[in-house]
């Protein structure tokens, strides 16, 4: 196994009224590895998430995230995105006047910039949004909006994984993405990220239910409580928490 | 500031200190050579009025969130009208064919004007000719309000305009081409342009109208805009105001709407260290519809004030306003809206609001927005908003990798881009989108 791409030690964060939230995180995700990390309501997974995407609001008190050997924390969130870390928000956000396209075209050159790649042009842009809503058997329909703006809570979560597609992340954390779904839309998000799995990519699926992993089986779950990591296990630990709920699994 | 008073011998005048320099200036030039003696006459009755009024001041209600000491640094004689610049007026074309007026330094520029072939029932001319040649199209080229009124800057204007531009289209005539006119100071000692302009569409006549002033240096720009919308007839307006930085503009325009017409305003104000545009609109007719919209962008130590006076005199009709704000860095934006309407204007439908983005913790905004309803069965709204960028959706797009000052952009960007969506012609709208773009590169090349 080749160096990791994600490695968090002892990862302590808190809020700002001062709360400490994670308590000692612990966790290495190898490449093309998928992470389920569940947990109960107030268990710390939206922080989790918030911090390795560099949301504001939250401060690292002690401990360390490297991402690819490097220091993820020193990264301003946009730098940490376009150096291939992915956040699909649990809550998207609707940007009304900015427009999908022109959103998604600014995002895509900024990444591409910032490799040394060449921009691309309108045509080219174009070309590639085609490919992956293909890849994904997805409509155009909501290219042409504004960003999320009045998208129904499924469309949302669809253009966060079209979006996925398009910036082709190494690591995507995937924050509550089944909440709010319906079972049609849930099937057709999970299989746009069972398509988007590959050998160089690694996710972090940060969950409250079980039943994502109905549709995408991860390679390890781990339970969070209480701001740590309680237990980790693989895909059986998710059907042992479905009948037994998180009961057993208070942090000591 | 406190007025000191003093009788200048020989007349009952009493005249304000700050207003002697231009009362001298009446005085002094030959002014008004060869225009009817009734003119003249009321040309003089303005300027008294002048200096009566004197400069405004934060006293009165209306001026007190403007900051008139840009104006008292310097003495701006009225302009003879330069004619001359080297600013050229290609950056500020509106794209495709037009009637296109240049006036510089508040004078016509016949070698950089092309009006095009005129259709049948459309006057398009500047004021000077106007007078001389058709002069019955200006028998109420000086209003009451000029020599009686408390807009001292009009009455200014009624004394010293000596240029501007006409367009007059008789009843039922539809200009099929924009008309463009392009005003243009250029650099020099501080001087002050009084413009005054007619609009006056017939009957079920209609038109585009695009006006811009840019240019360069400490001039004073002082226009009156006299517009009159004849029964259902309809104009598509936009203004442009991207004058120098250091520049003073006021701009105030009376607009009368007959029965079922129709206006569509939008002014933008991206110029000018201080600036104010006063917009009075009146409705005489029934059934008629304004669209009052605008946006400002400021930066800097700039001023800017949009200031809307909306009387709904007649039954029926319509008003929808929306103005947004952008300041930045120390700079100050003030909207003044009152909507007013009279007992027997029943059924009127009018709605104003004004929203507000602020950029730095240094920038202000003063807004006022006001209804007057004397009538019973009547649909009104206003409202105020003044907030910061929404720092969640910064978050988002950084989220996707866009740097965060590109990302401010795009959302300042959408902020304004809501109010332009209110202008429906499409040449007018890419006209105005464009310099809005302009605007924000240069912004962003600032280092916001």
């Amino acid at each position: 196994m080749s160096e990791s791409m994600l490695e968090i030690r002892n990862l302590h964060a808190r809020i700002a009224d001062g709360r400490e939230i994670l308590k000692g995180i612990d966790l290495t995700v190898a490449p093309g590895e998928v992470h389920a990390i569940m947990g109960p309501n107030g268990s710390g997974k939206s922080t989790l998430a918030g911090v390795l995407s560099g949301r504001p609001g939250y401060e690292v008190t002690e401990g360390s995230v490297r991402y690819l050997g490097r220091d993820l924390l020193a990264l301003a969130p946009d730098e940490r995105a376009r150096e291939g870390v992915f956040l699909a928000f649990q809550y998207p956000v609707e940007i009304p006047g900015v427009n999908n396209m022109y959103f998604l075209r600014a995002a895509l050159n900024a990444t591409r910039r910032a490799r040394g790649e060449a921009e691309l042009d309108a045509g080219q842009f174009l070309k590639t949004v085609r490919a992956k809503l293909k890849l994904l058997e997805i409509g155009d329909d909501l290219l042409q909006r504004a960003v999320n703006a009045g998208f129904s809570g499924g469309e949302k979560k669809r253009n966060e994984i079209f979006q996925m597609a398009m910036l082709e992340p190494k690591l995507a954390i995937l924050d509550e993405t089944d909440s709010g779904l319906d079972i049609d839309a849930l099937r057709l998000v999970a299989s746009g990220i069972n398509k988007l799995r590959g050998p160089d990519r690694s996710m972090v699926l940060i969950t409250h239910y079980q039943r994502l992993l109905d549709y995408i089986e991860p390679d390890h779950v781990h339970v969070l409580s209480g701001g740590r990591i309680v237990r980790s296990g693989d895909k059986s630990l998710a059907a042992e928490l479905e009948e037994h709920g998180y009961a057993g699994f208070e942090a000591a | 500031m406190p007025a000191s008073r003093r009788r200048e011998a020989g007349t009952a005048m009493i005249v304000k200190s700050e207003t002697k320099p231009y009362v001298e200036a009446f005085r002094a030039g030959p002014r008004g050579a060869g225009e009817p003696h009734a003119l003249a006459a009321r040309r003089q009755a303005a300027l008294a009025r002048f200096g009566d009024l004197g400069f405004p001041t934060r006293r009165q209600e209306a001026w007190r969130f403007t900051d008139l000491r840009p104006l008292q640094r310097a003495e701006f004689p009225p302009s003879a009208g330069a004619g001359e610049t080297r600013v050229s007026p290609d950056a500020w074309r509106l794209e495709g064919d037009a009637h296109r007026l240049v006036l510089v330094d508040g004078k016509f520029s016949p070698e950089l004007s092309q009006p095009g072939a005129l259709p049948q029932g459309v006057w398009l001319a500047s004021t000077a000719r106007t007078l001389a040649e058709r002069p019955e199209l200006l028998t109420g080229a000086i209003e009451q309000s000029d020599t009686e009124g408390n807009q001292p800057f009009a009455s200014l204007n009624a004394a010293f305009f000596a240029d501007g531009f006409v367009l007059a289209l008789e009843p039922r005539t539809v200009l099929r081409l924009p008309v463009q006119i392009v005003h243009l100071a250029s650099a020099g000692a501080p001087r002050s342009h009084h413009l005054r302009n007619f609009v006056s569409l017939g009957a079920g006549s209609s038109a585009r109208l695009v006006e811009t002033h840019a240019g360069e240096g400490l001039a004073w720009t002082n226009a009156v805009s006299l517009i009159e919308l004849g029964d259902g007839a309809t104009l598509d307006q936009a203004r442009l105001q991207a004058e120098s930085a250091e520049a003073l503009h006021f701009a105030l325009s009376r607009t009368r709407l007959g029965e079922g017409a129709r206006l569509r305003s939008f002014v933008l104000s991206l110029g000018a260290r201080l600036s104010r545009q006063d917009m009075l609109v009146r409705f005489d007719g029934a059934g008629a519809t304004l669209d009052l919209n605008g946006a400002y962008l400021l930066r800097g130590e700039q001023e800017a004030t949009l200031a809307t006076f909306v009387d709904h005199a007649a039954p029926g009709c319509t008003t929808r306003e929306l103005f947004k704000g952008v300041v930045a860095d120390r700079a100050h934006g003030v909207f003044l809206g009152s909507i007013g309407v009279r007992p027997e204007a029943q059924k009127t439908d009018a709605q104003q609001l004004n929203k507000n983005l602020l950029l730095s913790r240094r920038a202000t905004v003063d807004t006022k927005p006001e209804l007057e309803i004397l009538a019973d069965d009547v649909k009104c709204s206003h409202g105020a908003t003044v907030g910061d960028l929404d720092e969640t959706a910064l978050f988002y797009l950084r989220a996707r990798g866009i740097p965060e000052a590109e990302a401010r952009l795009m959302l300042i960007e959408a902020f304004a881009a809501d109010a332009l969506d209110r202008v429906e012609e499409p040449v007018l709208r890419a006209y105005l989108e464009g310099h809005l773009k302009h605007w924000l590169a240069q912004a962003g090349e600032g280092g916001r």
